[in-house]
């Protein structure tokens, strides 16, 4: 199957939550086979960005939200929400594996839900293939039927970025996943993030919650700053040679 | 015990015969119940419960019959026909409650849902007479009627619907009557379900049905416990049955006729019993049985709604 690449890109982005104006006139862009981190101090708007990406904005009462969103030719605010979260791949800050479910049925979930699988066999393999890819698999290659209750957080972690990979998102959304979990899982999510970008030239944007992690993964960074875009560019550059006062203040640890 | 204050060691022991008399009353209740069925066992022993005729007579007690086998059917019969009526009613309404009423209505929601609840508390005798005045000839003419002209060759339905008061107009009544405590143990578990999987769900592409078949999957334990409990209410129902499952001994094994259930037959039977040698030895028997089935229901219902993970 060719598979296409999808580019992100975020044009006069204005988000309101009932009166507050959350994101004032963002935009970024997020090409195929890279990570674009998204960092910025707490509440300055990084989780809410994603989530109009993948429409679970929706969710929240009181929401309006104005620009464009495209994802390839489609603008994602015009287009049927179910339909857009499907091409995309969320993890999130809180490992939420559903508790129900054994770690093979969590990873399975996605390809049954979407008829990209039938057979058996042709499951088993997407699962192995995807807790492989979420550096999980030696961990849990044999006992697939326990619950993740049985897991520690950070393997945790790591199966709900299996389940999102198991759909093979053409554009992968993290909203600070490793704000919460060991160094070694850490250290894990973050190799196979990359991995997941360049292999399959996916578009992968990260929320994250220190610039030390940025500049370990990302190609490019968005640095917004209580809504605002401040600075967005190539890694190197923004973390080495910060053109704004505000994001030299960011990375010193200082805002 | 750990040091108390010497008020709140008062305060403490002041506690404790509430304690004991709540306790008490089970097993009192019980032990009641026991002595008086006993000499019912003692004279007909096992045979009450797979006898079908119920014949008292005055005289004696060897020329009196009494078997529990119809009613005792009758009663597992309507129940399981109100559980399995009610269940998807009130998964459904609990969707509806919890995921299609808009998020910013919360007002909506709780009224909707209060209203529901308040329907658990309502006198049962209302959905009798109800039961009886309009619901039984409703279903006898526009249900009963078509089924056995259709289906007249299935056992099931394989009896003239004479009167509208029959087991499965039991059944349907008290499907009605437990939808709404099904509805508030599934829809209390349902509350619980943790944001982060509900975002989990959605980010999957899941529709609406897709998303809701996963939300339920988490609290299937709650779903079983309601089964358990709602099952446990229309065992135990009284007045609404006997008002409308017709109070005769007619095998419930045809739904579309009139039978009987072990409650409505003690409502029935007890004002007379005392005329008739072991008569009330007899009902008494049934009411054990169906405080067992209370209790047992109750009980692992209870076990059930403490098994659903809210945490993986
Ligand atoms: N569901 C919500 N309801 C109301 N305000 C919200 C909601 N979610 C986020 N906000 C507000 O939006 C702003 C940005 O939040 P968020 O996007 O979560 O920031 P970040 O992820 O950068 O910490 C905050 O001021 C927050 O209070
Ligand atoms: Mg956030």
């Amino acid at each position: 199957m060719a598979e296409e690449l999808l580019e992100v890109r975020v044009e006069d982005l204005n988000v309101w939550i009932g009166d507050n104006h959350i994101l004032k006139d963002v935009y970024m862009r997020a090409v195929p086979g890279t990570v674009t981190a998204v960092m910025g101090p707490s509440g300055s708007g990084k989780s809410t960005l994603i989530r109009v990406i993948n429409r679970l904005i929706d969710l929240v009462p009181g929401s309006k939200v104005k620009g464009r969103v495209m994802i390839g030719k489609i603008n994602v605010l015009e287009s049927d929400p179910y339909m857009v979260r499907r091409r995309i791949g969320m993890v999130f800050q809180e490992p939420n594996p559903f508790p129900h479910m054994t770690i093979y049925e969590n990873v399975a979930i996605g390809p049954r839900l979407h008829g990209l699988a039938r057979e058996r066999e042709e499951i088993d393999r997407i699962v192995e293939w995807a807790l492989k890819k979420a550096q999980l698999w030696d961990e849990v290659k044999d006992r697939l039927d326990d619950y993740p209750y049985q897991l520690s957080g950070g393997q945790k972690q790591r199966l709900s970025l299996a389940r999102a990979l198991a759909l093979k998102p053409r554009v992968l959304l993290l909203d600070e996943p490793t704000a919460n979990i060991d160094p070694v899982s850490t250290v894990k999510v973050e190799r196979s993030i990359i991995e997941y970008a360049k292999e399959n030239m996916a578009t992968v944007i990260i929320v994250t919650h220190t610039p030390q992690q940025a500049a370990r993964i990302s190609d490019n960074i968005l640095f917004i700053y209580e809504g605002r875009v401040i600075e967005y560019g190539p890694t190197r550059e923004v973390v080495l040679h910060p053109r704004e006062e505000l994001t030299r203040k960011f990375l010193g640890g200082e805002v | 015990m750990p040091e108390m204050a010497k008020s709140d060691k008062r305060f403490f022991y002041s506690l404790v015969p509430a304690a004991l008399v709540s306790s008490l009353i089970l097993v009192l209740l019980f032990i009641v119940l026991i002595y008086y069925s006993a000499p019912a066992f003692k004279e007909y022993g096992f045979r009450i419960f797979t006898t079908k005729t119920w014949s008292p007579s005055e005289e004696s007690a060897r020329t009196s019959e009494y078997g529990l086998f119809i009613p005792l059917l009758g009663t597992l019969v309507s129940a399981i026909i109100a559980v399995v009526l009610a269940l998807p009613f009130a998964i459904s309404t609990v969707i509806f409650t919890e995921e299609v009423i808009p998020k910013g209505m919360n007002k909506v929601r709780e009224t909707f849902s209060t209203l529901i609840d308040v329907m658990t508390g309502l006198p049962t005798i209302v959905y009798g007479l109800w039961g009886l005045a309009i619901l039984a000839p409703f279903l006898r003419d526009n249900l009963y009627n078509p089924l056995y002209a259709v289906l007249g060759s299935i056992p099931l339905f394989s009896c003239r619907p004479v009167t509208g008061t029959t087991i499965l107009t039991a059944g349907i009544l008290l499907s009605m009557m437990i939808m709404p405590f099904m509805y508030s143990v599934i829809r209390h578990s349902y509350k619980r379900i943790p944001a982060i999987y509900k975002e989990a769900a959605l980010a999957l592409g899941t529709t609406k049905y897709e998303y809701s078949k996963i939300m339920m999957g988490m609290v299937k334990p709650s779903i079983l416990a309601g089964i358990l409990i709602g099952f446990g209410r229309a065992a135990g129902e009284t007045v609404a049955v006997a008002l409308v499952v017709g109070n005769t001994f007619n095998m419930p094994s045809c739904l579309l006729s009139s039978s009987y259930t072990i409650s409505a037959l003690i409502a029935n039977q007890f004002g007379n019993a005392a005329l008739y040698p072991y008569m009330i030895n007899v009902l008494v028997v049934g009411g054990l049985i169906l405080l067992l089935i209370g209790i047992v229901s109750n009980i692992l219902g209870i076990m059930y709604l403490n098994r659903v993970r809210y945490t993986a």
